[in-house]
């Protein structure tokens, strides 16, 4: 079936079984209809899945995986400037506002590819700060107001914060400046060092892609 | 509920001057008519995208009902957001959509002040229900979006003095006006919809004194009728076949359900017109 | 209300969604019809410094007053061209004296809404009055009463006050609250005359009720007399599948496909009744149920609360229920915030869109049809002691 270019909210893409739901859809009444104003791309499935892994889990009677079909989705494009939200298992860089001991309050700056417009505040608490030795971490030794971080959002949180989480090594602290106002490098999992004072302070360090 | 950081001008004191014509015939002239088929709507002209820092914004002129006189309706809308909410309002999974309508202090014959007013916050309500229905709340967790329109111009006949008109019925014009605009500044700010919603207008009208007869038209202008005897207007959303906001007013006898039938059919024809030049009007901004 | 939240789970939703939309007949919480309302005391005349008061108290604990006082204001003579046409040739002035008389101005009548933990100007509680000010002007009877010569008119103010936190959504209490406290309301007897400056009976006896009663004729068991004509009432009546629900709680209105505000008037009687001619009329118009006239006044949507609950998670894509490979998936789908899935019986999922345009002429016609609800409501009201 032809697909239109574009699309304004409410058009009909086509029916729910040839098409997967993507962003800027919607479905109702077995068929998918654009829910924004924008272009129509439709992406086909990565070529042959995976064979089917053996069960070694309980589950129940799963619905057909829809896998195979070509995701239809409407993308935003008049002023690409469309707010974007942050959501669960995006990866978000943040700049750290305060930190009390059990948190550190970080202010989102980007999430994905997208610089926000809006600021949304974030919380990385204690123990979600590394993955082992969780009760050791201390929040002055891993974060300092300033820092940028990348962290993982675990949750759309309470009413004021999105819960992040740096419980990876390729999250962290990836830029932090010292206590003489310079910014550093990082020297290992767990310091970063000024360059010209020589000294190293305590961070919850990024692994370098 | 007056400003008073404000120099407000005299409350409801003066009205304006309306002058005496030559002749009796330049009198007589004045009295208006419907010069539209019943079932057309004046014409109206919607643009996005008029305002460079709102999220979403659009403009909506309907043309001038009478020769030279009274002023069309001209709404501008802007829509700001999804944006943080504030600190103090609770978890929210969906967008918390607030709406305001405010007239301008010149839009109509009376002065309006600075505050919104009851009716302007009534409007905002039919507004907020109205969309409501429209918008996919769920794709937008914690966040909220404002929707603020202000009535430029307020569709009304300058030439009829302030006791005459009925400001009741303007009201159901200028909702359905803030509903297709606001439609268009949604679309425009990229925010989820099911579909695109548009006002509509309908009434029941009389027009002479002494005319038993009463007949329905779309988009009415109160100053071209004798009498507005009920009026509704709807909130529609074409490719669902969906009502999301109706609000019916006026007085009608138990048995004359098909009279209030066809009203509401009405309505939803004048919604479909205004429908098709907001679906124009956003596939220029598209293309 | 609809900003209020509802404080009931996912499954609790469907549970109720389920349950009311079940057939032939809902399946309401408390058990009652759908067409049933919700018992109530009411009582008239408990203030006596008001023209007319009535007080509400509904089952589950809600409670209004409403207090009705008059003041006399100047008509404002408006400088328009009729006026100053007909000075001039002297041209039909009993005509315009007519016109005159028939108007009354909307803003004879002020009405406030006030409903503890709202502010005055809170988008719910202007709704709420606006919606029950536009009822009772609809006709434009009421404001013809007011009228007390060419210069003089009464100036109504209706004060609405939910004195219970509003557990429900109030507008049928306050509705019929005003109902009551506008049939009790008197103002005092004119004795001056024509358009000289007004001046009254100082006899609260003598006084005369705003909505005339016919003093031939006894209502009843209470020895009442009986109301020629009758305040509006406003009625809330929602759908939730096929099914038509009277009067929702709270709970109920939470999973509301459509919820309307339908305001209903009575035909005013005509009093023909001194001449005495016309008596088969007049067995007519007794209180026979079912041989009231109604008329529809308003119709209002009400933004359902449902659109704002929190949807449930069908198993299918949940992603803590079902084998890791759904959490990858889910990970490409960056963008889409909640996976759109189709509607899954008995998993919730707030309703999106409006209504179908028959459903909402199924509710309005529910509620005007001949000896349906708005009829049951009149006839309750009727048996009120108008003190």
């Amino acid at each position: 079936m032809a697909q239109p270019t574009m699309a304004i909210p409410g058009q009909l893409l086509g029916p729910a079984s040839k098409y997967q739901p993507g962003p800027g859809t919607h479905i109702h009444e077995a068929n998918l209809y654009s829910s924004l104003l924008g272009t129509v791309n439709v992406t086909q499935p990565p070529k042959a899945p995976a064979p089917v892994k053996r069960l070694n889990k309980i589950v129940p009677v799963a619905a057909p995986t829809p896998a195979e079909l070509p995701t239809i989705s409407v993308s935003f494009s008049a002023k690409s400037k469309r707010e974007v939200l942050p959501e669960v298992n995006n990866i978000v860089l943040c700049r750290v506002l305060r930190i009390t001991p059990r948190q550190a309050v970080v202010a989102i700056l980007i999430c994905g590819e997208t610089v926000l417009e809006a600021e949304w505040q974030g919380l990385i608490r204690v123990q979600d700060v590394r993955a082992t030795e969780k009760d050791r971490v201390k929040i002055y030794e891993s974060f300092r107001p300033g820092d940028i971080v990348r962290a993982e959002v675990i949750s759309l949180g309470d009413q004021a914060n999105y819960y992040l989480s740096t419980a990876k090594n390729e999250l962290g602290v990836i830029m932090a400046t010292s206590e003489a106002g310079n910014t550093m490098i990082p020297i290992s999992w767990k310091e970063y060092r000024d360059p010209e004072t020589g000294i190293s302070e305590l961070r919850k360090v990024a692994k370098p892609y | 509920m007056t400003d008073r950081r404000r120099i407000n001008g005299p409350v409801g004191a003066t009205f304006p001057p309306v002058f005496v014509y030559e002749g009796e015939d330049a009198v007589k002239e004045t009295k208006k008519t419907r010069s539209r088929p019943p079932n057309a709507i004046r014409k109206m002209y919607l643009k996005t995208g008029v305002t460079p820092s709102a999220s979403g914004s659009a403009y909506l002129e309907i043309e001038t009902s009478a020769k030279g006189s009274g002023s069309g309706l001209k709404l501008s809308c802007t829509v700001h957001g999804p944006r943080s909410l504030p600190r103090s309002t609770p978890f929210s999974p969906h967008i918390i959509l607030s709406t305001h309508v405010k007239y301008a202090p010149f839009a109509t014959r009376q002065r309006r002040g600075y505050l919104r007013d009851s009716t302007e916050r009534d409007l905002g309500t039919h507004l907020e229900t109205a969309l409501r229905g429209a918008i996919i709340a769920d794709r937008w967790p914690k966040s909220g979006v404002d929707i603020i329109i202000s009535i430029i111009e307020g569709d009304q006949d300058r030439e009829s003095s302030k006791a005459e008109g009925d400001e009741s019925w303007d009201m159901m014009n200028a909702l359905s006006g803030c509903i297709t605009v606001a439609s268009a500044a949604l679309a425009d700010a990229g925010i989820d919809c099911v579909d695109t919603v548009a006002g509509g207008v309908a009434a029941l009208v009389r027009n002479a004194a002494d005319d038993s007869v009463s007949n329905i038209v779309i988009d009415p202008v109160p100053s071209e009728h004798e009498k507005i005897l009920a009026a509704c207007c709807i909130a529609y959303l074409p490719t669902r076949d969906e009502v999301t906001n109706l609000w019916f007013k006026g007085d009608l006898g138990a048995s004359d359900m098909e009279l209030y039938t066809s009203l509401v059919e009405k309505g939803i024809q004048a919604s479909k017109y205004a429908n098709r030049v907001l679906v124009e009007c956003l596939g220029e901004t598209v293309g | 209300m609809s900003s209020q939240h509802v404080l009931l789970s996912p499954a609790e939703l469907s549970y109720l969604h389920a349950s009311l939309s079940l057939q032939p007949l809902p399946l309401r919480p408390d058990g009652r019809s759908p067409t049933q309302f919700r018992p109530l005391v009411a009582e008239t005349g408990i203030l006596p410094g008001t023209n007319g008061s009535a007080r509400i108290c509904f089952a589950d604990g809600t409670e209004a007053i409403v207090g009705v006082k008059a003041e006399v204001e100047r008509t404002v003579q408006p400088f328009t061209q009729d006026t100053q046409t007909t000075q001039d040739e002297g041209e039909t002035p009993a005509e315009d004296e007519r016109r005159k008389e028939e108007v009354g101005g909307s803003d004879w009548v002020e009405m406030t809404v006030e409903i503890p933990g709202y502010r005055d100007d809170d988008p719910t509680t202007v709704f709420l009055g606006q919606m029950l000010q536009e009822a009772l002007l609809a006709d434009g009877e009421f404001t013809k009463r007011l009228r007390i010569n060419g210069r003089f008119h009464w100036k109504i103010y209706l004060d609405i006050l939910l004195i219970s936190p509003p557990l429900s959504y109030p507008l049928p209490l306050l509705s019929l609250t005003t109902h009551l406290a506008l049939l009790s309301a008197r103002l005092p007897r004119l004795k001056s005359e024509g358009d000289e400056d007004p001046l009254f009976d100082d006899d609260w006896a003598a006084s005369t009720y705003v909505y005339p009663r016919d003093n031939n004729k006894k209502d009843g068991k209470d020895g009442n007399n009986k109301v020629v004509a009758r305040p509006p009432v406003t009625l809330l009546v929602m759908a939730v599948g096929n099914n038509i629900i009277f009067d929702p709680a709270r709970e109920e209105l939470a999973v509301a496909d459509v919820a309307l505000a339908v305001s209903v008037g009575e035909e005013t009687t005509t009093t023909t009744t001194q001449t005495g001619g016309d008596d088969d009329v007049d067995m007519e118009e007794g209180s026979t149920p079912g041989k009231r006239r109604l008329r529809l006044l308003s119709v209002r949507t009400i933004d359902p609360p449902s659109r704002l609950t929190p949807p449930g998670v069908p198993n299918a894509t949940n992603t803590a229920y079902t084998a890791p490979t759904g959490t990858a998936e889910a990970k490409t789908q960056d963008g889409a915030r909640t996976l759109e899935t189709e509607r899954v019986e008995g998993v919730w999922k707030a309703p999106r869109g409006g209504a179908k345009v028959m459903v909402m002429a199924a509710l309005v016609a529910k509620v005007l049809e001949k000896g349906g609800v708005a009829d049951e409501v009149l006839d309750g009201l009727e048996a009120v002691d108008l003190g």
